[in-house]
């Protein structure tokens, strides 16, 4: 025979402060860890959509991210340009680009001193394989200018680079002739320019960065990565682009361990809080038990309900604690690539997971802080519990 | 007080209600402290002796922007500063080119001959020193990473390049102590300079170190060498050198605001923790209150004594907290530092006046509504009073 | 205003028309309808009547726990109706022990810690307060009994505690509202004997409610109650069971 949800809830009701502050003391905690992982969330997202399928990028050995590699040109042109597996562009030309990185400092809304940002120079291939790219406003630069385009999160959180504003970096202003937009979020955090300009001004002689290739299908790009790789005349590490990008993305992680950290910490201080909420509710109940027990209730039904009735309050805080993350979503914030040294812009994501992991959070803690006063509560002997108060 | 043996068996009535509080409590203001302490240590902290003194010039945009070797005698020539030199970041792979913390350190090229002058306060053997600064391929090791690594002098230690493309093979030479920084190797920069000549390279400097003259100097100089850069090739930003540590953690994103709200939801949860047992805990005596108003207890007494009982519970559970958190702060010392600021993590005596304060604060303010309106329930109501 | 006071005796509470209605609802109850008393020090007076008669609304309204709505009522020559909140505090501290019938003692405190209790209120040092609290339990018989806590005392012995709680004060009166309604008979007994020599040696005044004729008979005077109105003196209900002589 069980005891009706209805009893619970009228509980739950009738003691309403303590129901209210011990539901939002659990959704506080699953708050923190929300935040946390959506945080987490967002910037896996952000790095993971943020490769092509089928592109490589080509470093020197060792140097794990583009900003400490060196590619020359005369290396490009000889040993990877006219590599057999690499797709044709329209012009027919293949699709590898050769790019230089290089960091630049604007001032933020958030940091007026300024941010890093990734300034990229590439070439007319360059700007042919970025086809995801749509120019949002204005056009793209043109070669031999001091031009350049900014992604729509550059354009958007510094206001010193948006349309028709000059910067500064290198050795003098360049002009914002476009802001653009991609499906890539990574990308959406670049300053883009011509490699030659660029070359000048950071007095690289002919020391590019990196290289970016586009393999024609998925055997070729596996055949391109072991030739490349074993390439004696350069030391190359090939990654897809979709590797690069997660890795860059493992500065997220430090922020998920502490996040995640305290968010233990403090759900035992809020199971501790459900424990005690619920054993004032047995005990307040003391009688309703006894009679309850007289009426022919079973102690596994008492045993239920109250555990019921802890499982309800834990609910309560896991929504309070979502609804208390859920205005973070979607907001953009930035954070510094691994090892690049520069901002990439991306969005908090209260994903499904990220809820349903919080979700999970609270019944847990609701559980833990439950059994013990159920058990407690099914424990007393009719006499007793009749007697009590 | 007469009535604090009261305030504490009030306190303890209740044995387990008292200690799941007590122990939330503690958990919370246990995380709070090593937040807290964290937060003042990043952001609120004076550098240790031996490093007020030192500056450190870089290019404005970041470290990896590079600065014209000429600059120094410039720097050189600014009022207040005593020694300068070329101080250039290298990285680079040891023993294995994956993220490994375990073989993971800093490395760093300055100029051997003045390397002791702008730190003054490292001790190192006369002969080591000189036979660091006669080894163009010589290097020096802090002492905690000789210790970490099982460096001892005339250790071979190779070095791949990853950022600036030279492979170095060094000697080492001697092993410093420093009372705030021993986990660094560095070397000669003339070694790395000549590596940047093999390579077709310009000469150039990640960073100047600089000390000064006098504390007081200081924000002369910095005026002064960012305003001679400011529109040069490579305009500069000068800070102290203990700024520029914590400049490495703007890369985590908004570390301060991150610390903040985190606070802020600890400090709310606890506020909930302990208004609601007080609540509770008050609920079940208003036939007290009224029993103490029978033996002439006034409002305000009455109010007093609910009022202590909590402070006194916040309290325990703050005390007891604390002890976790400076225990807490003494294994995060341990952990891979990111900026030299947690290697002396610790609860800072104002830290723990703060959060002693706080949780009085939360003590009153948690009991306060529930207190305020037991003490004023009239006579008659509180002894009829069933919960 | 307190009129000449009889050679004999002072008169200690003066109650003139005093009544006291409730709103429960929406219609008014009378508890107490212009009772005239006068309680001389020294005596020890028994209230009885049926329940709903207003006994216990006399009593709170001596201890000042609940105002009048109409009448007056001048305790030890001041009209307490006029006190403010505080100062009512203190006075009942100095002038009133209430004894209650469910002992209500304070659960975390000793026997002796209770007793104690209302001296904190007081100027006293530790060493005075200590002496006061234990004449007061060596005065109920419980000397013996000082560091216990109420729930490891009888019935009998935390009334008792009570007493001593309520005349460690040295108050000018002692009013009880039904002492002994939770006791058995032969604690009963104990406590009631306890108030008469209470009444009788120490000089206490005392203003006692029961419903229990055997307890009333301990008392000097007893004086009935009925529907909120005071019966004259030496006057029963009539349905009222005229109580046995005590033995």
């Amino acid at each position: 025979m069980k005891i009706p949800l209805s009893y619970n809830l009228r509980n739950l009701a009738v003691r309403r402060t303590t129901t209210i502050m011990t539901a939002f003391g659990i959704g506080l905690t699953v708050a923190v860890l929300a935040a946390s992982m959506s945080l987490t969330a967002g910037l896996r997202e952000a790095f993971r959509a943020s490769g092509h399928p089928l592109q490589l990028i080509l470093m020197r050995e060792g140097s794990g991210a583009e900003l400490s590699s060196q590619v020359s040109r005369e290396s490009f042109n000889e040993v990877i340009r006219y590599r057999p597996g690499i797709a044709k562009l329209k012009s027919g030309e293949p699709a590898a680009s050769l790019e230089l990185v290089n960091t630049i400092n604007l001032p933020s809304k958030e940091s007026p001193d300024g941010m890093n940002l990734t300034n990229r120079g590439i070439l007319p291939e360059g700007v042919a394989m970025r086809e995801d790219f749509t120019m949002v406003r204005g056009r793209w630069f043109e070669f031999g200018k001091r031009e350049v385009v900014v992604g729509s999160d550059v354009a958007s959180r510094y206001p010193d680079a948006g349309l028709g504003r000059t910067i500064r970096f290198g050795r003098g202003e360049w002009l914002v002739v476009g802001v653009f937009d991609t499906p890539f979020p990574a990308r959406k955090s670049e300053v883009i320019g011509d490699a030659n300009q660029m070359l000048q001004d950071f007095q690289r002689g002919s020391l590019f960065s990196s290289v970016l290739v586009r393999a024609e299908d998925e055997v070729a790009m596996q055949a391109l990565t072991n030739s490349l790789s074993a390439e004696q005349r350069l030391q190359l590490d090939v990654l897809t682009e979709r590797e690069y990008y997660e890795r860059q993305s493992s500065s997220g992680n430090l922020i998920q361990y502490v996040g995640t950290f305290v968010a233990i910490i403090m759900a035992v201080g809020s199971m501790f809080a459900a424990m005690n909420t619920m054993y004032a509710a047995v005990a307040r109940r003391s009688k309703e038990i006894g009679t309850l027990r007289v009426l022919g209730f079973s102690r596994r039904s008492i045993l239920t309900s109250f555990f019921i009735e802890s499982m309800i309050l834990a609910v309560l805080g896991g929504v309070a604690g979502l609804l208390l993350v859920l205005p973070l979503n979607g907001l953009t914030t930035g954070i510094g690539a691994d090892a690049t040294f520069a901002e990439i812009a991306f969005q908090l994501r209260v994903t499904p997971e990220v809820a349903l992991t919080s979700m999970i959070f609270a019944l847990i803690v609701g559980a833990a802080g439950g059994l013990l006063p159920a058990f407690g509560a099914a424990r007393k002997q009719i006499l007793t519990a009749l007697r009590d108060m | 007080m007469r009535f604090l043996p009261l305030i504490f068996k009030n306190a303890l009535r209740n044995r387990r209600r008292s200690f799941l509080t007590i122990s939330s409590l503690a958990l919370s203001i246990c995380l709070l402290g090593v937040l807290t302490a964290l937060y003042a240590a990043l952001f609120h902290s004076s550098p240790p002796p031996g490093q007020e003194l030192r500056l450190v010039t870089r290019h404005k945009v970041s470290i990896t922007n590079v600065m014209p070797t000429w600059y120094k005698e410039r720097i050189r020539a600014v009022p207040g500063v005593k020694e300068v030199i070329i101080w250039q970041w290298f990285g680079g792979w040891y023993k294995t080119e994956e993220r490994d913390r375990q073989y993971f350190f800093p490395r760093m090229a300055a100029e051997a001959d003045r390397l002791f002058a702008v730190y003054p306060e490292w001790e190192i053997p006369e002969d080591q020193k000189r036979a660091f600064q006669a080894d163009q391929t010589g290097c020096i090791v802090g002492a905690d990473l000789a210790k970490a690594q099982g460096f001892k002098i005339g250790d071979r230690i190779n070095i791949r390049g990853s950022f600036f493309p030279v492979n170095l093979e060094l000697t080492v030479r001697g092993i410093y102590h420093s009372p705030h920084e021993s986990d660094s190797l560095w070397f000669q920069f003339k070694y790395l300079e000549q590596g940047f000549e093999s390579l077709g390279w310009p000469n150039f400097a990640g960073t100047f170190t600089m000390l000064a003259e006098s504390p007081e100097a200081i924000p002369g100089i910095i005026r002064a060498v960012d305003a001679m850069f400011a529109n040069a090739e490579a305009p500069t930003k000068t800070e102290t050198e203990y700024a520029f540590g914590l400049s490495f953690l703007a890369f985590l994103g908004n570390v301060k605001m991150i610390l903040l709200s985190i606070c802020g939801a600890v400090t709310f949860t606890i506020l909930l923790v302990a208004a609601n047992t007080m609540a509770m805990s008050v609920r079940e005596r208003v036939r007290e209150v009224g029993v103490l108003k029978t033996l002439g207890f006034t409002q305000e007494k009455i109010l007093g004594i609910l009022l202590g009982e909590s402070m006194a519970i916040s309290l325990i559970g703050a005390g007891i907290g604390l002890v976790m958190a400076q225990g807490l702060c003494v294994m995060l010392r341990q952990a891979p530092p990111i900026v030299q600021q947690t290697k002396t993590l610790t609860i800072e005596p104002a830290v723990l006046a703060i959060l002693i304060g706080v949780s009085l604060l939360l003590g009153v303010a948690s009991c306060i509504v529930p207190a305020w309106s037991a003490a004023r329930t009239s006579i008659l109501d509180a002894l009829r009073f069933t919960d | 205003m307190s009129e000449a006071t009889g050679a004999a005796a002072e008169v200690i509470i003066r109650t003139r028309k005093l009544t006291k209605e409730f709103a429960r609802d929406s219609f008014r109850v009378v508890a107490l309808k212009d009772v005239d008393l006068d309680v001389k020090r020294g005596e020890f007076i028994a209230l009885m009547g049926p329940s709903g008669s207003g006994k216990s609304t006399l009593l709170h309204l001596a201890a000042a726990m609940d105002r009048p709505t109409g009448g007056t009522i001048e305790v030890l020559g001041q009209d307490i109706g006029a006190m403010g909140e505080s100062a009512v505090a203190r006075w009942r501290n100095r002038h009133i022990g209430f004894v209650f019938q469910s002992f209500n003692l304070i659960p975390v405190l000793t026997a002796f810690e209770n007793v104690e209790l209302p001296l904190k209120l007081t100027h006293l040092k530790k060493g005075e307060r200590d002496q006061h609290a234990r004449t007061a339990l060596r005065l109920v018989g419980l000397d013996d009994r000082m560091h216990h806590y109420p729930k490891q005392l009888s019935g009998g012995q935390e009334q008792r505690v009570a007493i001593a709680r309520a005349i460690v004060t040295d108050p000018d009166i002692l009013l009880c509202d039904e002492p002994t309604g939770n006791l058995d008979a032969k604690s009963a007994q104990e406590v009631l004997t306890l108030l008469k020599r209470l009444n009788e040696e120490y000089g206490k005044t005392v203003l006692m409610v029961t419903h229990d004729p055997h307890a009333a008979h301990f008392a000097r005077t007893i004086r009935y109650l009925d529907k909120g109105e005071l019966l004259p003196e030496g006057q029963a209900p009539e349905d009222w069971r005229t109580p046995e002589p005590h033995a």
